[in-house]
């Protein structure tokens, strides 16, 4: 393993230096931080809106079959009442402009429909009508009743449910969350390095520098340097991207309306975590060695290109196969599924976050996985090997394993 | 005098087609060496299967007493006839990866890479991305990292292509820098001037046989003293076409 430092360190500083790896790292990131702003500047104008719904300077007027609107609420937020037998009028008077606003409930607001006509404003803010005649109907239909049926109906009651698994507290819910962390990374790693490693020998190929390589460096230092290196900048895109996420949760977690993470009171199960970080590890030495492979056997990155669809069908396949996880964890199917080294990622993950997951048969798993990795990291040798200077046609598996 | 290559009844093949067959020959410590042939006579196979890159279908290929390998100890410095070198990355990113891969210090990488950059006139060209370069350029990026790390055994595979007559002129220069140094070379070459001028013996591969092989002074005299060029005309001038090299 001479020189599998300097492979590491060429590798790893190349692709830092690439465009492409930053606008990948940080482009989740910066997708969760936009996502983050809207919804923050949606709530913040929906209840902005609910609040000054008494400043609202415009002039409408409201008629009402149901009953159910209250005239004193109408009064306050700056409407006026009116006959519904004028209904026509009023909204002759929006058509004609000496009216903003003409507000309809009909007598059945169940099958019926409550209309509302408005003169322009503007495309954002001729929702305002819509949101008046929303905000009095609701609180027409909240002052008539009591607090604790106000709730009710709003849902806004909490329910503390407590379940018990072996005489001991046991929330499956928040169980899952620390194993559920390595299916996550799992899925985000191979979505955004998948690619990368399938590229990172074709590159050697196509810039025809693999026979200088060749004679310079072990084939077998070359790879696992590469693999390496490929797990290093993993960590490191992973770094980037769940530092500023939980940097945004801390700072503004109350703005976004996001729910309050309380980690101390997630249980730690040692077990299912270790569990997990064997499939992880397993998994994506099995993936990273797969891609390498087949980016080592064609001759260019378009047909490589070809295969990533087919790795990516067989690793996320079975999350169509999902629901089955959680319904019958002991079908053959997901015993298969689970087994069979190319497909157990996601189900052993997934599984073993769900708390369905045999012991025996989650370090059957891991042991296929590993064996698996280590058998296909070695065909990729092979493959850099022997299809080095295949330059413009693929390697057939006959020719990889005939040759000595 | 000592053997530093041995090639002893090599045979090779691409499926059902012989490209080599029981070609035996070696080159001498310290000397230097032409293997020369047309296109498709075998010159970059004959390479390849030494160096590890191909396996033989028989026979042995040695160099310093046993088959080529990147940890057996010897400072190789190869040339080859596909040319390429990473094309998005800086010159001297590059040269220093080979020089490290070859064994030297960062220090020592940089010193010799931007030694060489001087010499070539690219020193100004050292942060450069490869692909800015000019395929001549890039010529000369590869040549410098082929002498990196003061190679004993040079194999230089159809240097000159590519090269204008100035550059061929530098490259010559280098060779000679190289062979004063004691360092074997192996020059893979269709240039018979260069030849002549660098060459202490020679072997000329036909259908993947020797058709001449022996010191350039017995090869000529063998040919009745005709020059390298008209020796070479008189084995491959029946060829009306060519083929891929192999």
């Amino acid at each position: 393993m001479h020189n599998l430092g300097t492979v590491i360190r060429f590798e790893i500083t190349r692709t830092l230096k690439k465009k492409t790896f930053w606008i990948m790292a940080l482009g989740f990131p910066l997708i969760f931080a936009v996502v983050g702003c809207i919804i923050y500047f949606s709530h913040r104008a929906t209840d902005d809106a609910s609040k000054n719904l008494d400043q609202q300077k415009f002039s409408f007027v409201v008629s009402d079959e149901s009953k159910a609107i209250k005239p004193v609420i109408v009064t306050a937020t700056g409407g006026k009442m009116d006959d519904p037998a004028h209904k026509q009028q009023d909204i002759d008077a929006v058509k004609n402009g000496s009216l903003d606003g003409y507000i309809f409930y009909p007598a059945d607001l169940v099958h019926g429909t409550v209309e509302v006509y408005g003169k322009n404003v503007d495309i954002f803010n001729n929702s305002r009508y819509s949101s008046v005649a929303q905000a009095i109907l609701s609180l027409s239909a909240s002052s008539a009743v009591s607090p604790n049926v106000k709730a009710a109906l709003a849902g806004n009651t909490s329910i503390n449910f407590t379940s018990y698994r072996d005489g001991a507290v046991y929330d499956p819910i928040k169980r899952a969350i620390l194993p559920a962390v390595f299916l996550v990374m799992f899925y985000f790693l191979i979505a955004f390095f998948g690619n990368q490693m399938l590229t990172s020998t074709t590159e050697e190929k196509e810039n025809r520098v693999i026979e200088m390589l060749l004679t310079t460096v072990e084939a077998r230092t070359l790879i696992i340097g590469k693999i390496l290196s490929l797990i290093m900048l993993s960590i490191i895109q992973g770094l980037i991207v769940i530092i500023p996420v939980i940097v945004g949760y801390l700072l503004f977690h109350d703005k976004l309306n996001l729910p309050n993470l309380d980690l101390s009171s997630l249980p730690v199960d040692w077990g299912a975590i270790g569990i997990g970080f064997g499939v992880f590890a397993a998994s994506f030495l099995l993936f990273t060695g797969l891609l390498v492979a087949i980016g080592a056997a064609v001759p260019t990155a378009k047909e490589a290109g070809g295969f990533f669809g087919i790795v990516m069908v067989l690793i996320f396949g079975p999350l169509y196969a999902a629901s089955l996880f959680v319904s019958a964890p002991h079908n053959p199917f997901v015993t298969f599924l689970s087994l069979f080294p190319f497909t157990a990622p996601i189900p052993l993950l997934l599984r073993n976050a769900l708390g369905n997951l045999d012991v025996w048969q989650a370090l059957l798993g891991i042991a296929i996985l590993f064996v698996t990795a280590v058998i296909v990291m070695s065909v990729a040798v092979r493959v850099f090997r022997f299809g080095a200077l295949e330059y413009s046609r693929k390697l057939s598996l006959r020719e990889i394993f005939s040759r000595k | 005098m000592t053997q530093i290559i041995q090639i002893k009844d090599f045979s090779m093949g691409f499926g059902d087609v012989t490209v080599i067959k029981d070609l035996s020959f070696h080159v001498n410590k310290g000397e230097t060496f032409g293997l020369l042939g047309s296109n498709g006579s075998g010159k970059t196979t004959t390479i390849r299967a030494l160096l590890g890159i191909y396996p033989p279908r028989s026979g042995e290929l040695l160099i310093s007493g046993k088959p080529y390998s990147v940890s057996g100890g010897v400072r190789l410095g190869y040339l080859p006839e596909e040319r390429g070198l990473y094309k998005k990355e800086p010159v001297i990113d590059t040269m220093l990866y080979f020089g490290q891969l070859k064994g030297l210090t960062r220090e020592r990488a940089y010193s010799e890479a931007m030694a060489f950059l001087e010499r070539v006139g690219l020193a100004d060209k050292a942060k450069t991305r490869l692909d800015k370069l000019s395929g001549g350029q890039q010529q000369k990026v590869q040549l410098g990292i082929t002498i990196m790390a003061d190679p004993e055994l040079l194999i230089l595979d159809e240097p000159t292509k590519g090269f204008d007559p100035v550059n061929r002129r530098l490259l010559m220069n280098i060779i000679e820098d190289h062979q004063k140094k004691g360092a074997t070379v192996v020059l893979v070459t269709h240039q018979m001037e260069e030849v002549e001028r660098l060459c202490d013996r020679i072997i000329l591969l036909k259908d993947g046989a020797a058709a001449a092989y022996g010191t350039v002074k017995e090869v000529r005299e063998k040919h009745g003293g005709k020059s390298l060029d008209d020796i070479f005309i008189s084995i491959y001038g029946d060829e009306d076409k060519g083929g891929d090299n192999a």
